[in-house]
């Protein structure tokens, strides 16, 4: 299988089948970056197909230093930051954002969501950029600017955090959860 | 959870799932998981906190490229062709073409005299070479339990707890712990890599690996084989002429049907450039044109690997990545 970096070379020296591939192996993913983090499917395509865009305009300038995977979510993490911004002047001049869509999610999806939702965002980003996008520790800490010790350190908290409200919700509510008792079950054995 | 009891905090055991320990660290790691049930419950949560996310779940509609993106790859496409063919037009208007000759080799030799310098400096600055054998205890473990961890860590354990393992010692590797199951479990070093490898003898290369009976019958013995030349002192010649022999002898065996391992751990050192590497399966065969086997084609999940290519040994070699480490946790896509 080529790799991302040969298929993004092989794009600067003019192969649109080097791009078609990038396309098909990122769009889905790119697609879910913005789904979980804007409760707004339409939005979410749109913003994957810019993330795209803004390879196409900016492909004589990428230089093979970062893996193709962190050079696209740092694109998409500037796009998800001006469409924030963008809401947040909207929102002022009486617009507001999206209401998260409910009908019809699954009630595990919903759970999670909330629980996501109670976590600081710094520590969210850090946690949703690991567990979702699987990012390294080193390539979340060059995307947010931050030392490696603290993606480290947040990530742990935000974890434990994050334990700690779906084990109360599951207490509230056993009913609610497919999986109860599943962060409790004492296992033993590594692997 | 005290320190005094645990050689490693919890952040660590985080970082330890996650693939992010050095390996030395990590067979630490793993080696301090097998005995403390505290550390188990405590992995048992993060994956399960992992599970959780992993329940919502983006359903993606099948969108292909839109005609902005469509427009702007052609525009993209048209610029880069238009900037080819311009050169030879600029030439039309000279009316000695040599003297265009001349500028252009200039301008190559310049250009490739820079790019050598450069990438001399960076490949400097990036990684070390190993050019020649370190000393021996580089390449051992000294803490015989932790290279049995790690040499199970290559296999989900239902495979790797009734396997056989084995160690390095000095005199090559010995079985530590007899097997039920026809498996074979170890943690394999560098001079498993091609001879033209750069980390052929990196000491750092810590590589675990389950191989199933066929492989343990046909494939182990070209790394007993391989450790036994290298602890003899003997050059890369001599080792290739012997692996050679071997086979036309038939002292080597050539690899079995069926033959294959399993590379799953996330706490092995593959070399400086890939480090824990993907989790994957490997499959040998005798000399075997890739494309029966569709390697390394446009989304084939299958590659061909280079261990045995260009080798003394008559094996090709295919891996196929995995989704998951052993331990079950999903591993970074490749």
């Amino acid at each position: 299988m080529t790799s991302d970096e040969a298929l993004m070379l092989e794009f600067q020296g003019g192969s649109r089948t080097a791009f078609e591939e990038l396309f098909a192996r990122y769009r889905k993913p790119l697609y879910g970056f913005f789904g979980r983090r804007l409760n707004n499917p339409e939005r979410a395509e749109d913003l994957a197909q810019e993330t795209f865009l803004a390879v196409i305009r900016a492909a004589s300038r990428y230089e093979p230093r970062a893996s193709v995977r962190t050079y696209l979510y740092g694109i998409a993490l500037k796009l998800l930051a001006a469409e924030r911004r963008k809401f947040l002047t909207s929102s002022t001049s009486g617009q507001s954002a999206p209401e998260p869509k409910t009908d019809g999610t699954p009630e595990r999806m919903l759970w999670v969501r909330q629980a996501l939702e109670k976590l600081d965002a710094p520590e969210r980003e850090i946690l949703m950029l690991r567990e979702y996008e699987q990012l390294s520790y080193s390539d979340i800490a060059e995307l947010l600017r931050i030392p490696v010790n603290t993606v480290r350190s947040r990530l742990f908290r935000s974890r434990l955090a994050l334990k700690s409200y779906l084990e109360s919700q599951a207490k509230s509510n056993p009913a609610l959860r497919p999986n109860a008792g599943q962060l409790h079950t004492g296992r033993r054995g590594m692997q | 959870m005290s320190a005094n009891r645990h050689p490693i905090e919890q952040e660590e055991l985080m970082a330890y799932l996650d693939g992010e320990l050095p390996a030395d660290q990590a067979t630490e790691a793993l080696s301090h998981l097998e005995l403390c049930a505290e550390c188990q419950t405590l992995v048992a949560d993060f994956r399960g906190v992992s599970q959780e996310l992993m329940g919502w779940e983006v359903e993606s509609p099948e969108v292909g490229i839109s005609s902005e993106i469509n427009a702007a790859l052609g525009e993209r496409l048209k610029k880069r062709e238009a900037a080819k063919v311009s050169w030879p037009r600029l030439g039309n208007r000279v009316t000695s073409r040599w003297v265009w000759v001349g500028v252009l080799a200039i301008v190559c030799v310049v250009v490739g005299l820079t790019l050598l310098l450069t990438s001399r400096n960076r490949n400097e600055s990036r990684s070390t070479t190993y050019p020649s054998m370190a000393s021996i205890e580089q390449y051992l473990m000294p803490d015989r339990n932790a290279e049995i961890a790690l040499a199970r860590s290559a296999a989900p354990q239902s495979i790797s707890s009734d396997a056989e393992i084995m160690v390095l010692g000095w005199r090559g590797y010995e079985t530590a712990i007899e097997g039920k199951n026809g498996f074979v479990c170890m943690v394999e070093r560098s001079w498993t890599s091609p001879f033209n490898s750069a980390q052929f003898w990196n000491p750092k290369v810590r590589v675990p690996i389950c191989l199933n009976p066929a492989g343990a019958r046909s494939i182990l013995p070209l790394t007993i084989k391989r450790t036994e030349m290298v602890l003899a002192g003997l050059s890369k010649a001599q080792m290739i002429d012997s692996i050679k022999a071997g086979f036309d002898n038939k002292e080597l065996p050539a690899p079995e049907p069926g033959a294959m391992c399993y590379m799953m751990s996330r706490a092995g050192y593959l070399s400086d450039a890939l480090g824990h590497h993907v989790p994957h399966l490997m499959f040998y065969f005798p000399l075997t044109d890739k494309t029966s086997w569709g390697a390394d084609l446009p989304d084939s999940p299958v590659t061909l690997n280079p261990q045995f290519q260009g080798g003394p040994e008559p094996i090709t070699e295919f891996v196929i990545p995995v989704s998951k480490w052993s331990d079950g946790t999903v591993a970074p896509a490749m």
